[in-house]
């Protein structure tokens, strides 16, 4: 079950959506201006991650190479509508706060490029266990960047104050610059644990030369 | 075999006896007056925020040269300089806190996060004061100090007021700053005397503050024709606010301004008209230092435009 395992785990920490993984910036950005709008999308992008891995890879054998990226969107938005179905059903107020980023769902980086690298390649069962385990690295990395800009921002984490009376609040980091500011020290963060780790810089993992160049010129020190 | 180890300075290599220290000494000097006419203006409080944000700047530095493991050059005097500048774009009545955090932003975020000195691609302190000013709205806005002091913003007279209440101010008041503004950024005959004494001794090339300034007047001069009666003329938008500042110290960074003649002269005209545009159009009173950071995100665009190479490549 180590296989098992290793796809449950690898989107939790090692290849952890957007910190490692660079992708689904856009509602990254967009929605974490509190913890609580952070844990809503993260929620719903699970749902609709676990659920598209699943039948892609029930799919895979049936879906033509040539078509498969309108195949995978078609399963994604299918799951989207139904998401924001149910939303609207059962908590209207998230939905309206998340507005258009609930439909924009469907073209998050994060549901298509785990259905191409993953879910097109593997059963049913290791699927779902990737898709879950991303959409858990997603939603905790959503909530803890919410979190942090709602504190800074708004002196409360999820609706509870954090900070002293006296605190003046950032407002700069509830606005959308705060966001790219905030999300750059994060990823500047994740890098420098990373290094420590030997790992290479996120979004560099395609090429890498240049950490490649750095280890060695270390080793050859 | 031993490799052989050659250190090599970036080109070019002549010993001109100019030092950072030095450009950064005289930028100091040209401040001076400013900084006079700003103490004279508000008195002992102007003082207290310029030390806070000189204060904090240089000890942000210091503290992150240290702890990065780069050479301490703190003693040249660029953190002085900046967290003097940040000072300037602060009203005199910027509580202690506001003023530590805008020196930090402008250190911080502004410069040492890119690499330390020459490696911002934003004017330092702007983007501090951009970002107090996003996040602190009320206690940023020189027009809040009314109750201390008996000047007033002409700018947002203009806004609010209309053309008739902002053409009252004399010419000669606004150029000795009787302006309600940040501390030394609406001083504009004192900062026309130091920025002109930069230009004269070659400490900066002319063709960012001028073109910056001939980009307003050219401006405020077409929305004059283009609606009589409720655009100021150019002098009022030369004078009033910080064109000046922005066009002597703050649009010339050296690291966020581009470094063709064609570049900078284009980079100021740009900045320049987009003040005026921002002023007339946009929901802020001041649009100068906006317009500085936008043209800022532009310069590797006014980088291209360079002259041709010789021979024209392609024809040998």
């Amino acid at each position: 079950m180590s296989g098992f395992t290793q796809a449950l785990t690898r989107g939790m920490w090692r290849e952890i959506p957007p910190f490692r993984l660079v992708l689904g910036l856009c509602p990254t950005l967009a929605v974490t201006k509190s913890a609580d709008n952070g844990l809503g999308m993260g929620a719903a992008v699970i749902f609709v991650l676990v659920l598209s891995n699943f039948f892609i890879s029930l799919l895979r054998k049936l879906i033509p190479a040539k078509v498969r990226i309108a195949c995978f969107i078609v399963v994604a938005a299918t799951l989207v509508v139904a998401v924001e179905l149910l939303m609207q059903a059962f908590a209207y107020p998230l939905y309206q706060t998340l507005g258009i980023f609930v439909p924009l769902i469907v073209v998050n980086c994060i549901i298509l490029g785990r259905a191409e690298a993953f879910a097109a390649k593997n059963g049913p069962l290791l699927s779902i266990a990737d898709g879950l385990g991303m959409g858990v690295g997603f939603t905790c990395s959503l909530t803890v960047l919410g979190a942090l800009r709602e504190a800074f921002g708004a002196g409360t984490v999820f609706g509870a104050r954090v900070m002293p009376e006296a605190y003046q609040p950032v407002a700069f980091m509830v606005e959308a610059p705060g966001a790219f500011v905030c999300l750059g020290l994060l990823l500047a963060a994740m890098n420098a644990l990373g290094r420590d780790a030997g790992q290479p810089p996120a979004g560099c993992r395609a090429c890498g030369a240049c950490y490649e160049a750095a280890a060695r010129r270390e080793g050859g020190a | 075999m031993i490799p052989l180890k050659l250190t090599a300075s970036c080109p070019p290599h002549v010993l001109s006896g100019r030092t950072v220290r030095g450009l950064m000494i005289e930028t100091l000097l040209a401040l001076c007056p400013a900084a006079a006419m700003a103490v004279w203006h508000y008195g002992l409080p102007a003082l207290r925020v310029m030390a806070l944000c000189a204060g904090a700047a240089v000890c942000a530095e210091w503290a992150v040269e240290r702890l990065s493991g780069r050479p301490v050059r703190v003693d040249d005097g660029s953190a002085l300089l900046l967290g003097l500048l940040t000072a300037f774009l602060l009203p005199a009545t910027a509580p202690w806190w506001l003023a530590l955090a805008a020196a930090f932003i402008a250190v911080l975020l502004g410069r040492e996060l890119f690499g330390g000195l020459g490696g911002n691609p934003l004017c330092p302190p702007l983007l501090g004061w951009a970002i107090c000013m996003l996040s602190w709205r009320g206690l940023m806005k020189p027009e809040f100090a009314v109750l201390h002091t008996e000047l007033v913003s002409p700018l947002s007279e203009l806004k609010y007021q209309g053309l008739a209440v902002a053409d009252r101010f004399p010419a000669l008041d606004l150029l000795l700053g009787q302006q309600l503004s940040g501390l030394g950024a609406a001083q504009a005959g004192a900062l026309l005397l130091g920025g002109l004494w930069l230009v004269l001794r070659g400490r900066l090339r002319p063709h960012i503050p001028f073109g910056f300034l001939a980009g307003t007047a050219l401006m405020a001069l077409v929305l004059q024709l283009l609606r009589p009666g409720v655009s100021a003329g150019p002098l009022f938008h030369l004078l009033a606010g910080g064109t000046v500042f922005a066009a002597f110290f703050l649009a010339t960074d050296p690291a966020s301004s581009p470094v063709t003649r064609r570049g900078m002269a284009a980079y100021g005209l740009f900045a320049g008209a987009m003040s005026v545009v921002i002023r007339t159009f946009g929901v802020w009173i001041d649009g100068a230092f906006f317009a500085v950071l936008l043209a800022g995100l532009a310069t590797p665009m006014f980088d291209r435009l360079r002259p041709r190479v010789f021979p024209a490549p392609g024809r040998g």
